[in-house]
């Protein structure tokens, strides 16, 4: 990119010009032209905010107008936040003398990749794939897969089969007895209500509507995503069951 | 505890609790004379921002005392300097004054606040200016052997009668003192005031880390008996001896017997943010030797036979008998031995490799001034100015490319195309008994010449190749590094420490172990498998922004923005070497093959030359314009090759550099030694390229010289 092109002092409005002879008194020379831009934009950026928190400070304390010290405080506040800086050095010698305290460990031969613990390292899975819809697990203890949908809603006989797959187009699956197993672990968002899950003699049961899946959210954690319905529209007879998201690697 | 009570006393003795405070001081007995060597204690303590809490409220009532008239207000200062224990040691009591507004207050609270106002007020700011001019005169004045000496003394002298100024909020007095004199410092200091220009207020003052650093540790002068005799008699001749209070504050003295430096001396070594090294700091033991290497016979097939034979694996203590090959080297006295650090052992893949590179060796170049290497450029089209780290891997046939985008990309420099490994579904369906079973599980549908590494949040600053080329780390400006496989071409470990940008990393020659260093001012030395540092490198004033192992990877080399270089045991995390004498912040660092020697490159175009053993400098080469990026020593250390943005690359002779080296006592003892102006007669070559900047540079094992830059099109 080419070096400075500045404004023509003709053309360019007093803000830049003050920007460019301030970066010219800081010793820097050479900058491409929209550093100027950059530069104004975040010092209206910061002063904006200073003055906004000195605005609340001072209506807080109930002065009449802002002043100086609201205006330090408000610095201050933003410093502490924002512009952090390294830790002084008198910490970072003392935390040096004391790490520096331990002996080197020593190297157990022949132990293949030396990574750390697997929990520090970025090995393990951040996904997993959905099985086919048709297979049935046999065993008590197998959960299906859940299938993600997002906005559907579904109405299902209210048998709380382990891992009945839905013979339906619209795939609402529910994990069932997941949720007792998960509460000590899990990422729950959950309903209060929920608990007995999928057992569904309950009238407010809560139901789905809508549920929208962040991907995002699906990770080595596992996700309990349950939505609400009105009560007044839980219907007994219709046992809607509770729709479920549930990534559960540990419990297959 | 100390301090608590002795600014309890104080208070008591301001509110006129005489009794109290008698009973106190006699229950702590404390004495007055301790007040004095504790104050001393405390101003060369760390600075910590509490303190001022004790302020106590009947503050307003001092107002009024302290109204008297102005001369006896100054003397009322004087003896409240806080070196009491010094200059005015009869004095028992510390006051600390502090300028609020336009009444002067006088504060008890010696200890409290010290560590706060290591500035506290000495005299009267409108004199700041005429003490200063007073030395200047006399150092000009004086002889000129003493004169180039004495004149160190003005640039720490300003930066701390400006920083006090600015403490105690005389603002416009400091903008006068700056304006006078800031344009006597040496022009390369001028990149540290223009920082200090823009520190006008207090507040300005507690942000910037730099500068606290600089206020509390000492800045070292190394001075002749003689002139510093000199200096001492004038400032105590005077009535107001700020400046001698100044100077024994926060300046260190180094006195060394002996002939005083010339300029050029003094030139050469001066110029980092903490002043030049103590002696005694450069004077411990470094085994810079190498290790001994496994002995091998070359040819391949009996491979398996010698290695039972090989000397020693180098993590068991060397043997005591001496096997066949390895009756021609006796343990080398500077070099540690095998087992001070835990090295991984020596792994078939390593002795392959080993083998490999012997056999390479054999068909080495033998470089020259008569016989100079071939460059071969690689230049990164396209980069738009994101290019910010490279590296090579020691045989050659990868190199990777760190950008600013947070991308990593890896490129195969010989025919030999990128392979990762198949996935779990196709390595279940190979025949794992076959031969070449290590062929088949690599993946050749996705083979290619580029890989892509994402992972990173930020521009990547560093990057390095393991050495037997499975793993990739790469630093960032996001505080992490990473460490990436290069048999799947993932990203295995992100290592957290450094909460802020990381400037460089690197493997340790024998793997395992890697160095990084960032803008939290310390190196740490990590281990792949510790998610944690296994050392901490703090001491630098500035930002670390170069690391690199000794050859024997038992030191670090640290360059830093505060311009001084450090070298590092990595036993006990001491530092064992000070290197100053750049003019700017160290960009490059590069060992001499055979451990002996440093060569260092910096802002300032300069590249220098230190003896790790004798911890002196022992040349100068001049010729770049700008910064040196790039510092490699030829395999057999016979060329050192500089990279610089000044889109060159020079070749300078090492052997004769580092030749005829006068270690006289005098050298040795003073750490002074006369550089001799040969820049011109070392510089091989210089080779230009059209307009890319050398960001890397690189030795194949047959001495070709590669070198990597991108391509900037102005």
């Amino acid at each position: 990119m080419e070096a400075a092109k500045m404004a023509s002092p003709k053309s360019a409005p007093k803000d830049a010009q003050v920007m460019a002879q301030i970066l010219k008194d800081m010793g820097i020379t050479e900058y491409e032209p929209r550093v100027i831009n950059q530069m104004l934009e975040f010092a209206y950026r910061y002063v904006t905010t200073i003055l906004e928190d000195a605005k609340i400070y001072s209506s807080h304390a109930k002065k009449s107008s802002v002043d100086a010290d609201d205006v330090r405080l408000a610095i201050q506040c933003r410093t502490d936040q924002s512009f952090t800086s390294p830790p002084p050095r008198d910490f970072l010698l003392d935390i040096a003398r004391q790490k520096n305290q331990t002996p080197l460990p020593l190297i157990k031969p022949y132990s293949g990749p030396r990574l750390p613990p697997d929990r520090y390292c970025l090995t393990a899975p951040n996904y997993r794939l959905k099985s086919l819809q048709k297979k049935v697990s046999s065993t008590a203890g197998r959960i299906t897969v859940p299938r993600l949908s997002v906005g559907a809603v579904s109405s299902r006989p209210s048998t709380p089969t382990l891992g009945t797959p839905s013979a339906q187009a619209v795939s609402v699956s529910a994990k069932v007895g997941a949720p007792v197993s998960l509460a000590g672990q899990r990422f729950t968002v959950q309903i209060p209500s929920s608990q007995p899950a999928g057992k569904s003699a309950t009238p407010t049961t809560p139901t789905v509507q809508n549920v929208l899946i962040n991907p995002s959210l699906i990770g080595p954690k596992n996700i309990l995503i349950t939505n609400m319905v009105p009560p007044g529209a839980a219907d007994p007879s219709s046992l809607k069951r509770k729709h479920e998201d549930d990534d559960d690697y540990d419990a297959l | 505890d100390r301090q608590t009570l002795v600014a309890v006393l104080q208070f008591l003795r301001r509110s006129n609790l005489r009794e109290s405070e008698e009973i106190l001081r006699r229950e702590a007995r404390l004495l007055g004379d301790d007040l004095g060597g504790n104050v001393a204690a405390v101003a060369t303590a760390s600075p910590g921002v509490a303190a001022v809490a004790a302020v106590p409220p009947g503050k307003g009532e001092d107002r009024e005392d302290c109204e008297v008239g102005p001369s006896s207000r100054r003397q009322a200062r004087e003896v409240g300097s806080p070196c009491a224990a010094r200059s005015l040691g009869s004095s028992p009591l510390c006051w600390d004054t502090r300028v609020v507004g336009g009444a002067v207050v006088v504060e008890d609270q010696p200890d409290v606040s010290a560590v706060l106002s290591a500035y506290n007020q000495q005299g009267d700011p409108t004199l700041y200016e005429e003490y200063y001019s007073g030395l200047k005169h006399f150092i000009e004045c004086s002889l000129d052997c003493h004169r180039a000496e004495l004149s160190q003394l003005f640039y720490p002298l300003f930066v701390h009668m400006y920083l006090e100024l600015v403490y105690n909020q005389h603002e416009s007095e400091a903008k006068s003192f700056f304006e006078r004199f800031h344009g006597d410092q040496e022009c390369y200091y001028q990149d540290d005031l223009r920082v200090l220009s823009s520190l006008t207020k207090k507040e300005h003052m507690k942000g910037n880390e730099t500068m606290l650093d600089f206020r509390t540790s000492k800045f070292v002068l190394r001075i002749s008996r003689d002139s510093y005799q000199l200096l001492k008699r004038h400032l105590q001749e005077k009535q107001n001896n700020q400046i001698w209070n100044i100077v024994q504050e926060h300046l260190y003295i180094d006195i060394f017997d002996g002939m005083p430096r010339s300029k050029q001396q003094i030139d050469a070594m001066v110029g980092s943010l903490a002043g030049e090294a103590k002696r005694e700091a450069n004077k411990a033991k470094v085994f810079f030797g190498l290790l001994k290497e496994p002995e091998f016979d070359v040819p391949l097939d009996d491979e398996d036979e010698e290695g039972e034979n090989e000397e020693g694996k180098p993590k068991k203590k060397k043997p005591k008998k001496d096997n066949v090959g390895s009756k021609s080297k006796k343990q080398d006295p500077n070099a540690p031995p095998q087992n001070r650090i835990p090295l991984p052992e020596l792994k078939d893949s390593d002795k392959l490799d080993k083998v490999m590179n012997m056999k390479e060796a054999a068909r080495r170049v033998r470089l020259g001034p008569e016989c100079l290497p071939s460059i071969c450029f690689y230049t990164f089209l396209n980069a738009y100015q994101g290019l910010t780290a490279v590296d090579i891997t020691d045989d050659s046939s990868m190199i990777v490319g760190g950008f600013a985008d947070s991308t990593v990309r890896v490129w195969s420099v010989t025919p030999k195309k990128l392979r990762s490994v198949k996935t779990a579904a196709d390595l279940s369906l190979i025949d794992k008994e076959s031969d070449d079973v290590l062929e088949r599980i690599m993946d050749e549908k996705t083979a290619s010449e580029l890989k892509i590494l994402y992972g990173h949040s930020g521009p990547v600053y560093g990057t390095s190749f393991s050495p037997d080329r499975n793993y990739l780390l790469s630093c960032s400006e996001d505080g992490t590094v990473r460490l990436w496989s290069l048999q799947t071409f993932t990203c295995l470990v992100g290592y957290k420490g450094h909460n802020y940008p990381v400037w460089d990393t690197q493997f340790s020659p024998y793997g395992y172990y890697f160095v990084s260093g960032g803008h939290d001012r310390v190196a740490r030395l990590w281990a792949t498998d510790h998610y944690q540092p296994l050392r901490i490198f703090a001491g630098h004033l500035a930002d670390v922004t170069c690391t690199r192992f000794h050859p024997n990877s038992n030191y670090i080399a640290t360059g830093s923005a505060d311009r001084t270089i450090r070298l590092w045991d990595v036993l006990n995390g001491n530092c064992v070497r000070i290197f100053t004498g750049h003019k700017g912040p160290i960009h490059s660092l590069a060992f001499s093959p055979n451990g002996r020697f440093l060569a260092t490159g910096a802002t300032d175009g300069r590249v220098l030359l230190w003896d790790i053993g004798h911890g002196l400098m022992v040349g100068e080469l001049k010729g770049h314009t700008d910064t040196v990026y790039a510092l490699r020593f030829s395999r057999d250390g016979e060329i050192l090759a500089s990279g610089s943005m000044d889109n060159t690359v020079r070749l300078w002779d090492a052997v004769k550099a580092f030749e005829d080296l006068e270690t006289d006592d005098f050298t040795t003892a003073t750490g002074h030694i006369n550089l001799p102006e040969n820049s011109q007669d070392l510089l091989l070559g210089t080779y230009m390229t059209k307009s890319t900047p050398v960001v890397h540079l690189h030795f194949t094992r047959r001495n070709l010289l590669l070198a990597a830059g991108a391509y900037s099109s102005q």
